[in-house]
């Protein structure tokens, strides 16, 4: 998996390629975590391409959605494929996130 | 000829979560499966077997995770077989999907996730043995 990093008007944008599973979850948790400690509080995460999440992502996005609400900070998801939204609404994560259909919807969240 | 079954054993490693996944893939494309079936399949798998490495034994042993997957009629089967410790994910309490968020866990997430994808799922416990079956209708166009 890679997180490929953007920034936009004080927004960083994390774009993910790959899988985001219990193997490769730690490794995006690094990073975003990186982001969050250098004091950004405006995140997008960006799913166009990522094909596969499980638990161990959602656990990832959840950790670092509750370090930035604490911070007064806020984080949108974007560009989900449908089988991937729908696991966000089987674990009811869509009502902790908004997720918008692309990077430019997401941008205009903040 | 389309395989219809496939079997595996996979250590007690979360590294073994990719040899799942490709030997997932290809029997996938050997069936013509949608990608989003596919998906839902190797997320199954990928919870439960993962559970199973992770909280299923308390030694440093290597154990083996025996898989069998097969394919009859539109209806997919697939049996997971470990000798962990007695584990029956049915019983696993369900998560609190709508809480807050500063009250919102993830434990048990994972088995939640597998139920929805999933039609049926039976455990069964056979002397030292945990047995879970799970099931998937492919001729149903299902909303999760």
């Amino acid at each position: 998996m890679e997180v490929v990093e953007k920034r936009q008007d004080g927004i960083c944008i994390l774009g993910l390629l790959g899988r985001l599973d219990s193997n490769t979850s730690p490794e995006f948790e690094k990073k975003i975590f990186e982001v969050i400690d250098d004091g950004t509080r405006s995140v997008v995460v960006d799913f166009a391409s990522l094909d596969y999440i499980s638990s161990a992502g959602l656990r990832v996005l959840l950790k670092a959605a509750k370090e930035l609400k604490r911070s007064e900070g806020k984080i949108v998801l974007c560009s989900m494929k449908d089988y991937i939204k729908e696991v966000f609404e089987i674990a009811g994560f869509v009502a902790l996130f908004p997720i918008t259909s692309s990077v430019g919807d997401a941008v205009k969240e903040f | 000829m389309i395989a219809d079954r496939v079997s595996l054993e996979l250590k007690n490693s979360l590294s073994e979560l990719d040899t799942l996944e490709q030997s997932l893939q290809q029997f996938g494309e050997a069936l013509g499966l949608a990608n989003k079936t596919l998906f839902q399949i190797c997320l199954a798998m990928e919870e439960i077997v993962s559970n199973i490495i992770s909280y299923g034994y308390t030694d440093d042993a290597v154990h083996w995770i025996k898989i069998a997957i097969s394919h009859e009629k539109g209806i997919l089967t697939i049996r997971l077989e470990d000798d962990g410790i007695p584990f029956n994910p049915l019983w696993a309490q369900e998560p609190d999907c709508e809480c807050p968020m500063e009250e919102r866990e993830v434990g048990n997430l994972g088995i939640h996730l597998c139920k929805k994808v999933m039609d049926e799922m039976i455990y069964e416990r056979f002397g030292n043995k945990n047995v879970l079956t799970l099931i998937k209708d492919l001729t149903i166009n299902s909303r999760f």
